[in-house]
Formats: structure tokens, C-alpha cells, sequence
């Protein structure tokens, strides 16, 4: 059912979200997908039916290149969204933050009032051979990619930059991938439960000089699925939703090179600056942030980027343990992150908000909960940061 | 010590107006050419060296051996291979190669010249050029295509002058490398026209394990150990990331001082890409 509301603006709730466990699947596409949205549905409190949603927005990249077109189709026929519309969302590893900004959109605008916002990537069933498929496919190709790049080593000459031009050190991703595999561990959903000492992490294989192995996130299958509702319809389906405060986005130039600077992803800079703009918050007020840590360099330059830390001081955030839960002054990646969690590319935008979802409910396992959080910040980034979405969720209703 | 002098990774010598140029490896007693090299390569950098020093070479005579599209698009000077229209007795200049890695750029009507052997060579270890030349002969096979995205043909000729030859656009003082299409106000730049200094200094660098190397490097990145690249800003302002010449041992530092050379970056297809590699600067 659509609702005209003429120049006034709706609110947008989450009122069920839901993914599979990241990591290795035997599951193909459809059931992967089936999964996700069952669990979605699943945790809607009161009666809902698929049938009910007005469109649906899923984030991919490419599947290994086994169903390039009409992707969305294939799935949500597997999900009884039979008839409306519904689209493939593509932007490299922020495709499903960006489907949720514009499931987000729509019910904004009025156009619809119960939208579903998902992801999905199967990485694991390629040979040793074809998995060359994913490598260097959203990063400039022309470019980048034949001077030798692959994302690990994009990251590596921010990574070593930022070492040059400020306090921070090998040592501080060191702590970041401690932590986020600490998160990580009691995380029923996540690819790698395995807590990880500071010495094992610290003399990993180099993958792209400075990063190693415990620097980078793991190549995951998985699905993740977010109901929306306008505020005029959310409580049909639950008390307790979770309120989109603010949705906000940016670009920058696709390759590293291209960019004013090297050690900042302004992309988050304007994307945060928005979200934090809209919803009338700072970065002070957030108690809980899913950040793109697909290396470790990452969640650091974020920490700055998001207004967590000064510019420059991302190290010494980490150093200081600030982003550990109930510890520091905001939680970084309660659900492990990329590191822990694992980062099925089309995924990880909406898998982030599942967990923010059970996060502000104090639905997650017990020792994974962020203690009074009220207030909560996802951070989905596509390739070394050309596009990024940001979305701020609360407890309480936008204003 | 000779009277050879380092070029673009090559070792070279002048001889009234000709200019003898070699690779610096030897292989059982033979030169060979370096790990990115090759006729190509080698012709590009004696061009350049004739043109660094007031030579204006506008045609020449190439080997068939020799890309001359690749060298044309570098270096600006048209061959018969390129141009239809050139008529044999117009080539003012001759580019004449050995049985070994060795070059004579000469004109036409130039007497010969005896050049002696330099002494500053490197012997290749066999394990290691056997390897490479192996990787390169099946890299270049006709069905050899890189996984997922893909640099057609087409697009790597779109940017090929700018690659090859650091031609850039320029707008007001800023010079904009590699080029673009539209500014802020939906205007085209201007087409490239003006040749940035190529001389860099490096911003940061890495070199990426051979597991997580793109696929275009897939055969050869086992063998190197990795593949190692170069952030680097130019002196007039924009930056690039490149590989290094030879896939050199180089520990690099931030700001060193690399320049640059022409050299094989992949095969696809049955076609050899070229494109500019760094060098630290000696």
C-alpha cells in the first residue's frame, strides 16, 4: 500500500533483519539468499508476510560472473517478493549500504512504505584459478591494476603513508585486528572465531608489505536482509523498531592516485558529515560503529575519517584501545568487522545493519552487547573508497 | 671503465651520431634482455636518447621484431611499418638489431662503427630467465585473457600515448595525468599536449605477495617473489603507481627519486602491453 504524505517527511524504521553466517557455504545463490530473507521475516515481531513489501534493493558485485544480469530477480523470486519492483544494486564492496540507502530513499519519498534492503556474494565456489576473478575488479583497472594492484596493496601504500606522515605504526593495526578478532569470537554469525594473541598477529604473512595476513579480511559467501517501514506502518509489525536517523553518501575519484590525499577517505568524510548533519549528532554521540575494516588500515583511517579521533591520531586510538567494547570511548566493530565477521562484498553494507539492528534491541549473544547503546553508526566503503555510505540508527525516532 | 653510460635501464654508448644500445644481462656468455624488455623496449629508449639530444627522428626503418605501433605512440617517430605512406628512400634513420639484445640507432647513409664490449654487465641467473621467458611465451598465446575485469584492446589504446609518453592535459598551471574527460562544469579538457618531466619522487610503495596479484600477472608473479609498486608524485604535480623496471631487488625509500622506461607490463591476447615502469634514479 503506498501513502501519499505530500511534503512531509516519513521516518524510517528497521523492523526485522537477518543473515546467514558469513564464511565458506555449500549453499548456493538462491538458498543463501532464501535464508537471509527468512531470517529477516523471521524476526519481525508481529505478523508479516513477503507479500507485503512494496520493493526490494539487493547489493552484489558480480558473483564470480556466474548470473551477471537481472540478479535481483533470480533471488527475490526465491523469497516470495514475486511481481514488484526490484533492482541489483552495485557498488563494489558498499553495494548493499548503498541498496539501504535507497530502500531508505523510497520510503522517504513516499513511494513506497515497506521495502526490503539486502546483499549477497558467493566468492567461495571458484576453482584456486578463476578465484582471480574477485582480485582488482572494482579498483581501477585501467590504472591501478596494471601497475600491480590488487585492494591489499592499495591499502599497503595508504597503510605506509600514513606511517610516514603520522603517529601510527605497524603496531597499531596490530591492536585493531586483536580487537576485532576479540569481537568477533563470540559472534555465532561471523567466518573467523578465533581470538588472535598480539603476537600471532604481529608476525602474520606479508600479503602487501606493511599489511599481512592478519591485516586483511577473509573472502566470505553470504546474505544479509533489512526490512524497512515508514513510521506509519512500523508499528503493524513491531514495539520496538530501530530508526534510520539519517542516511548519508559520497564518491571520490576510483583510484588512490587520483586523490588529494592518500591517507584519508574524504568519501567518509562527506558521507559522515552528512549523516552526522542530519541527524543533528556528532560523532560523540555514537556508541557503537560497524566501520569497513577490510584491513586493518581501514577501520583506522575511519576512526579519523568518522570524527572518532583527531586526523592523524587513528594509531594512537587504537593504541589506546578506545574503539573496545565497554571499554573505550565508542564501540568499533562489535560484531568483529570485516577482520572477524568476514566481508561477503554485496553483503557486508546490510550485514553491518543487522548487527546494529540487534544491537540497539540487546538482542545479540550476551557477552557481544554494547551496554546502553542507544545510538549506533554503519560505515560501508566501495573499493579503496570511491563510494561510501553512512547510516546513523537510534532507539528514538529522528528530531 | 668504457665510455658506456646507464639509459632507461639499458647500458649505451654515442659514436659520432649513432648510439649503441644493450641490455645489461648476460646469459651463458649471450646478451639477453632483462625480465620486462625487449626489442620494443629497447628501441622506445634509444629514440629517446637520440631525441634527448637534439636528434629529430620523424621516420625510421624498424625490424619486424619491433611494435611500431608501441613506438610510434611513445616516442612520435612514424616507420614504414606504421605509415603507409612512407616511402623506403625517405627514412632518414635506421634502427638495426643483433642476434643478441643490442640496438643501433644510425642514419641511413652512417659509415659503421666499431662499439667494444661494456663491462658493467650482470649475469641472469638461468633458473630465473628460463622461468620468465617461459611465463612470457604463455602469456602471450592467443587464449591467454586476464579473469574478471578486463583492459580491452580499445581502452588500452585510448590511454596508450598518455602511458607510453606521460603526454598530459593542462589546465590553467595544473598539469592532469592520466587524462581526463569532463571538469566540474561539464567541459571537456582539452586533449593532451604537454609532456610531464618524467621524474618522480615516491610517496609510499609495496609489494603485494604473488598470491594476491592480479591475474594479468599471474604467470610471472610466482617467479618474481611478488610484485612491487611505486606511489610516486611527479614534479609538476599529479601522482601515478607503477612497477619497476627489470622487477628490480629495489628497496625502495619515501622520497627517492625514480624516472622512467618504457617496458612490457602483460600480454593478452596475443598482444604485448606497454606501458611506463619506474627507476630509481642512480
Amino acid at each position: 500500500m503506498l501513502v501519499h504524505l505530500g511534503h512531509v517527511m516519513v521516518d524510517v524504521a528497521v523492523i526485522g533483519a537477518g543473515q546467514t553466517k558469513f564464511g565458506n557455504h555449500q549453499l548456493g545463490l538462491k538458498a543463501m539468499w532464501a535464508e537471509a530473507a527468512e531470517n529477516a521475516f523471521s524476526s519481525v515481531d508481529k505478523d508479516f508476510e513477503p507479500r507485503q513489501v512494496d520493493e526490494a534493493f539487493i547489493g552484489s558485485v558480480a558473483f564470480g560472473g556466474a548470473q551477471l544480469g537481472n540478479t535481483a530477480a533470480l533471488l527475490t523470486e526465491h523469497s516470495g517478493l514475486d511481481g514488484i519492483p526490484v533492482r541489483r544494486v552495485e557498488n563494489a564492496c558498499a553495494s548493499s549500504g548503498f541498496a539501504l540507502r535507497d530502500a531508505w530513499m523510497a520510503i522517504k519519498s513516499g513511494q513506497a512504505d515497506l521495502v526490503v534492503a539486502g546483499g549477497i556474494e558467493k566468492m567461495n565456489d571458484l576453482s584456486p584459478e578463476r578465484k582471480r576473478f574477485w582480485l582488482g575488479v572494482s579498483g581501477d583497472t585501467e590504472w591501478e591494476r596494471l601497475a600491480g594492484l590488487t585492494f591489499p596493496g592499495t591499502y599497503a601504500l595508504m597503510a605506509r603513508r600514513h606511517f610516514h606522515e603520522h603517529d601510527s605504526s605497524h603496531d597499531d593495526l596490530v591492536h585493531i585486528s586483536v580487537k576485532n578478532h576479540m569481537h568477533g569470537f563470540e559472534n555465532e554469525d561471523a567466518h573467523i572465531r578465533k581470538q588472535v594473541s598480539y603476537e600471532k598477529a604481529e608476525s602474520g604473512f606479508m600479503v602487501a608489505d606493511p599489511l599481512t595476513l592478519y591485516d586483511c579480511c577473509p573472502t566470505s559467501d553470504g546474505a544479509s536482509c533489512v526490512i524497512l517501514a515508514a513510521d506509519h506502518v512500523a508499528r503493524q509489525f513491531t514495539e520496538d523498531p530501530v530508526w534510520i536517523q539519517s542516511s548519508g553518501a559520497a564518491s571520490d575519484r576510483l583510484a588512490l592516485h587520483d586523490r588529494p590525499s592518500v591517507t584519508q577517505l574524504i568519501a567518509t568524510q562527506k558521507a559522515s558529515k552528512s549523516a552526522y548533519s542530519a541527524a543533528g549528532l556528532t560523532a560523540n554521540d555514537i556508541d557503537l560503529a560497524e566501520v569497513h575494516d577490510c584491513f586493518t588500515i581501514a577501520e583506522l583511517m575511519a576512526t579519523e575519517d568518522l570524527g572518532f579521533a583527531e586526523q592523524g591520531q587513528g594509531g594512537v586510538f587504537a593504541r589506546e584501545g578506545q574503539g573496545v567494547r565497554n571499554e573505550g570511548s565508542v564501540c568499533i566493530n562489535p560484531s568483529g568487522g570485516l577482520k572477524s565477521k568476514g566481508h561477503p562484498l554485496g553483503a557486508t553494507g546490510t550485514g553491518q545493519a543487522v548487527e546494529v539492528f540487534k544491537q540497539l534491541r540487546g538482542t545479540v549473544e550476551g557477552a557481544r552487547q554494547v551496554r546502553d547503546a542507544e545510538t549506533a553508526l554503519t560505515h560501508n566503503v566501495g573499493g579503496s573508497g570511491a563510494t561510501c555510505a553512512v547510516h546513523i540508527f537510534g532507539r528514538e525516532r529522528n528530531g | 671503465m668504457d665510455d658506456y653510460f646507464h639509459w632507461k635501464g639499458y647500458l649505451a654508448v654515442m659514436n659520432e651520431e649513432s648510439l649503441f644500445i644493450q641490455s645489461p644481462y648476460i646469459h651463458e656468455d649471450i646478451i639477453v634482455y632483462g625480465p620486462d624488455s625487449d626489442s620494443t623496449t629497447m628501441a622506445i629508449a634509444g629514440i629517446q636518447y637520440m631525441h634527448s639530444k637534439g636528434h629529430l627522428i620523424e621516420s625510421i626503418h624498424l625490424s619486424d621484431s619491433i611494435d611500431a605501433r608501441t613506438v610510434f605512440l611513445a616516442t612520435g617517430a612514424d616507420s614504414m611499418a606504421h605509415n603507409a605512406d612512407l616511402k623506403f628512400e625517405d627514412v632518414a634513420w635506421d634502427l638495426l638489431g643483433g642476434e643478441e639484445a643490442t640496438l643501433v640507432v644510425a642514419k641511413c647513409n652512417a659509415q659503421s662503427y666499431d662499439f667494444k664490449a661494456p663491462t658493467d654487465v650482470e649475469i641472469i641467473d638461468t633458473g630465473f630467465f628460463k622461468d620468465m621467458n617461459e611465463a612470457w611465451r604463455l602469456e602471450q598465446e592467443v587464449h591467454h585473457v586476464s579473469q574478471g575485469a578486463y583492459v580491452s584492446t580499445s581502452q588500452y589504446l585510448e590511454g596508450a600515448v598518455a602511458r607510453l609518453s606521460l603526454t598530459s592535459q593542462k589546465v590553467g598551471d595544473r598539469m592532469i595525468w592520466p587524462p581526463r574527460q569532463l571538469d566540474e562544469n561539464g567541459l571537456r579538457i582539452s586533449k593532451e599536449s604537454h609532456m610531464l618531466l618524467p621524474e618522480a619522487q615516491v610517496e609510499s610503495w609495496t609489494k603485494l605477495s604473488a598470491a594476491g596479484a592480479p591475474s594479468e600477472f599471474s604467470l610471472r608473479a610466482p617467479i618474481l617473489g611478488g610484485i612491487q609498486t611505486l606511489l610516486v608524485r611527479f614534479t609538476q604535480g599529479p601522482r601515478g603507481v607503477f612497477l619497476v623496471t627489470d622487477d628490480l631487488e629495489y628497496s625502495p625509500k619515501i622520497g627517492d627519486t625514480v624516472h622512467f622506461a618504457v617496458r612490457r607490463i602483460y600480454a593478452q591476447e596475443g598482444m604485448i602491453r606497454y606501458g611506463l615502469k619506474a627507476i630509481p634514479k642512480r
